[in-house]
């Protein structure tokens, strides 16, 4: 079956290409991907137009962050053999599984909703009203993970994905101003940080390591079946993906303050966002933008709800699978109808600020991460668990740096919004 | 005397809550319970509790008063300071499948809570795996003792503790829905603990091949493909080369090469040895060429290997792929008598939805009988004379599936000769492997 597949797209010798590569790609490179969903794009482009090169210098933690928590899913999955939902469980029990995976379920009803805004900005952009866009793609949506190939929607994505790569030439040709980026690299900014960059901040690193992207890396690697002896593989797959997804982060800011914060436009809507392209495409930025978001949204919207049936009926031990029927697995294709119909019916209220949510979702992931972040390092350094894997003194050294910084972040926000 | 309150309790409801002695002084909190696994309905032979930190355990015998709020025990019973429990060398009347986990030489215990709740379990009547919300006990005389795993939706309900919101609920919309009444529980007989890292440091695990004898391939390759990796090979390492070649066969294709992976290519040669050898040709398709070569260097049946090597030449997708070498084929001088004869002498070539299918001296088909064909005939004649030999429907090696499956759809024909070029029989296609592709399973 997949040589049939193959041997369809070679007839298009360039498709073809990206698609031969994307099959080899490891689960690092597709969820490092999915940052580019309609919620990273969106803050990406706000911190660029916003705050300019300010805060470009917190990706550099940011990305060391995302590396050692994706490595110790992929580590977890790897050597338990067992998703991460499934570790809680079996560690933690049965009321600690359900209150956090009812706080991750509805972290994700936002993020998924956040995915139908950016369908509905792209569909704006195009000049299609969302009344047309929404129902259309919830309908999609449904009928790809009910009755179509998972493994086909992880792969368009990717290739859709590649649209992004445009923001690194753009980010050349928009000359950015470079003395600019050096001093926010070197930490010079420090001190310009006010209290309005909290919830950027926040929203910065919720949107590159959501929750919900653990517990897929985790499931995707024990489907892979990958061995012990692909330790290392993996950690360089979750290393390569994780330096690309940063790449194009950078460059995504980098446009959009060439572009916006120089001139002080503040981006409102999705419209807004697409002037970033336009070094590279000229009158053809909103175009290719729209284009590019309309796909990652669409098959965000799809992947994210899939994730979250599988981890919540994997915690609650329910039957979880994408290849049984309805009747087989209840739970999971009720819940994941439910998170489709709850996210995309949300978007569909008039007068509703699609911006606006794309950008509260991903603040609610930032305040979450921390919390999953702690179960995540204190199951990899239980030895009933991960045997002789288990984390060194020095990579737990950090781990607990890093909550403790996102955490005091947090809770700073917290702070002076109730001020 | 022990004074049981209730009779039934659940393990949500019989732990955290607190042990005190009889003058009232708090001893700590009972966390979990150790049983006698050697029964096939284990008692409890202590309670573990925790103070400070710390584990201990009281034998049974010394408690006074035993309810949902408080369990009483006798002042100055001695106390045990371990998290598992010594065992009890008790003579065996009737063993459990989960005492026949814990096989010797191991001598400690530990708690049921640690060992099943949470965890995945196979439940050997239903045929599947399931994750166990808690654990029912019932009182037997004095004692107590495991009778069932729960699991579903109510026990989930009881184990959050949200048993009093929904009754409350329910009593102001008066709706009783079926689904959270039905109590979903599995008899504690069929219970086998998954084999996992955290118990392996306990016990060492030596599983029954009796307990799986039972068990048709097919629901023993569904429990297989719903256990966690380490569980799946734990359970298919202990299966004997017969059982696992027929498991295998019936397990998901994407399984088959990591169960495998991890045997050395002779016994995994062994396994494969027990295969069909189409199945066994679809098995070594999937691997990388250098292990499937290995594997068949160690292949000792030298008709067998020559079997799958000729099979191996075809594509999966084809007639030649589907195709399995093992039919009969009878020269058309034979009689029925010799046939019959030769049919009794092999009988593992006997296909359920087979045909006896006659060849001429240079091995052309040239006819096809059926064995109810040769019931029928009361006379010895030879098989050219009892044989069909019109029409004979047929495909090449390199026919795709989807035109074999509709040529026999079109003739209603369970079975379908392949032949070369020069009309000589290669081998057969059968129509239960052609059922997955159908079901587009492949």
């Amino acid at each position: 079956m997949k040589n049939k597949f193959i041997i369809k797209f070679l007839a298009i010798p360039i498709i073809a290409k990206i698609m031969l590569f994307f099959t080899i790609v490891g689960p690092g490179l597709i969820t490092a991907n999915i940052d580019n969903d309609a919620g990273g794009i969106a803050i990406y482009s706000v911190v660029g137009a916003h705050t300019g090169y300010r805060l470009l210098w917190i990706l550099g933690p940011i990305t060391i962050a995302l590396v050692m928590v994706q490595e110790m899913c992929s580590r977890m999955g790897i050597v338990s053999g067992k998703g991460l939902a499934d570790l809680i469980r079996e560690k933690f029990g049965l009321k600690v599984t359900f209150y956090t995976l009812i706080l991750c379920l509805f972290a994700d009803l936002g993020n998924t909703a956040a995915e139908f805004a950016g369908i509905a900005s792209a569909g704006e952009i195009f000049n299609i009203s969302k009344y047309k866009t929404i129902p259309a793609s919830i309908i999609f949506v449904w009928l790809l993970v009910t009755k179509g190939d998972y493994k086909i929607v992880e792969r368009f994505f990717l290739v859709g994905c590649s649209i992004y790569l445009c923001y690194i030439v753009s980010g050349f040709l928009s000359s950015p101003d470079l003395s600019a980026i050096k001093s926010s690299f070197l930490l010079q900014d420090l001190k310009s940080i006010t209290k309005d960059d909290l919830p950027l901040i926040v929203a910065l690193i919720g949107t590159s390591i959501t929750p919900w992207m653990q517990f897929y890396i985790q499931s995707a690697v024990v489907e892979k079946g990958t061995g012990i002896k692909f330790l290392w593989h993996s950690r360089l797959d979750v290393i390569v993906g994780c330096i690309l997804m940063s790449l194009v982060t950078a460059f995504i800011i980098i446009s959009c303050a060439a572009t916006m914060y120089k001139s002080g436009i503040r981006i409102e809507s999705a419209k807004d966002a697409a002037l970033a392209l336009g070094p590279l495409a000229g009158k053809y930025a909103m175009t290719l933008f729209g284009i590019g978001l309309f796909n990652a949204s669409l098959f965000a919207a799809a992947l994210l709800p899939l994730a979250a049936s599988y981890y919540v009926c994997q915690g609650m031990g329910w039957e979880s699978g994408i290849d049984k029927s309805f009747s087989e697995a209840p739970h999971f294709f009720s819940i994941f109808t439910f998170i489709v119909l709850v996210s995309g019916g949300l978007i569909l209220i008039p007068e509703i600020n699609l911006f606006k949510i794309l950008i509260w979702s991903q603040i609610i992931n930032g305040i979450l991460i921390p919390a999953i972040l702690i179960f995540i390092v204190n199951l990899c350094n239980d030895p009933d668990i991960m045997g002789e894997y288990t984390n060194g003194p020095m990579y737990n050294f950090f781990c607990y740096l890093i909550i403790a910084t996102m955490l005091s972040v947090n809770g700073y926000l917290i702070i002076t919004s109730l001020i | 005397m022990i004074e049981i309150h209730d009779g039934h309790f659940h393990f949500s409801e019989i732990t955290n809550i607190p042990l005190v002695n009889e003058e009232g002084i708090r001893l700590g909190k009972i966390k979990d319970y150790f049983v006698n696994y050697e029964e096939v309905y284990p008692s409890v032979l202590a309670i573990q509790y925790k103070k400070n930190g710390q584990f201990f355990y009281l034998n049974w015998e010394h408690v006074k008063t035993f309810s949902r709020k408080k369990v009483v025990v006798k002042n100055e019973a001695p106390v045990g300071r371990s998290r598992t429990y010594p065992k009890i060398n008790t003579p065996k009347i009737v063993t459990g499948l989960l005492a026949e986990q814990f096989a010797d030489p191991m001598v400690e215990y530990p708690a049921i809570g640690k060992i099943i709740l949470d965890k995945q379990i196979v439940d050997t009547s239903g045929k599947k795996v399931v994750r166990v919300n808690d654990i029912q006990f019932i009182q037997v005389g004095h004692n107590l003792r495991v009778v069932h795993a729960a699991v579903g939706l109510k026990s989930m309900i009881r184990r959050l503790g949200f048993e009093k919101i929904i009754s409350v609920l329910q009593k102001i919309t008066t709706l009783r829905p079926k689904f959270l009444d039905h109590e979903t529980v599995i008899n504690w007989k069929y219970v086998l603990a998954v084999p996992d890292q955290s118990v392996q440091q306990h016990v060492r695990l030596s599983l029954s091949l009796e307990d799986f004898k039972g068990l048709h391939p097919a629901d023993l390759a569904d429990i297989l493909e719903d256990l966690s990796n380490k569980g799946r090979e734990a359970i298919f390492r202990e299966l004997d080369p017969e059982l696992a070649a027929e498991t295998l066969s019936e397990i998901d294709p994407d399984m088959q090469i990591n169960l495998l992976k991890n045997e050395d290519p002779s016994s995994a040669a062994e396994i494969i040895e027990n295969m069909s050898p189409e199945d066994a040709a679809d098995i070594l398709n999937e691997m990388n060429d250098d292990r499937a070569d290995a594997i068949l260097a160690e292949i000792d049946d030298t008709d067998f290997h020559d079997e799958i090597k000729y099979l191996l030449d075809y594509e999966e997708e084809s007639a030649g792929g589907l195709m399995t070498p093992n039919f009969f084929s009878f020269n058309s001088k034979l009689t029925k008598e010799e046939s019959l004869q030769l049919i009794r002498n092999n009988p593992d070539e006997a296909h359920h939805n087979g045909d006896i299918f006659i060849t001429d001296d240079n091995g052309k088909l040239i006819g096809i009988c059926s064995f109810l064909d040769l019931l029928i005939t009361s006379e010895n004649l030879a098989l050219e004379q009892i044989m069909h030999k019109d029409d004979i429907k047929s495909v090449a090696p390199s026919e795709h599936y989807g035109e074999v499956i509709d040529i026999m759809n079109k003739y209603n024909l369970v079975n379908i000769p392949v032949i070369d070029q020069e009309e000589k029989l290669l081998g057969v296609v059968f129509i239960d492997e052609l059922l997955p592709w159908i079901l587009n399973e492949k």
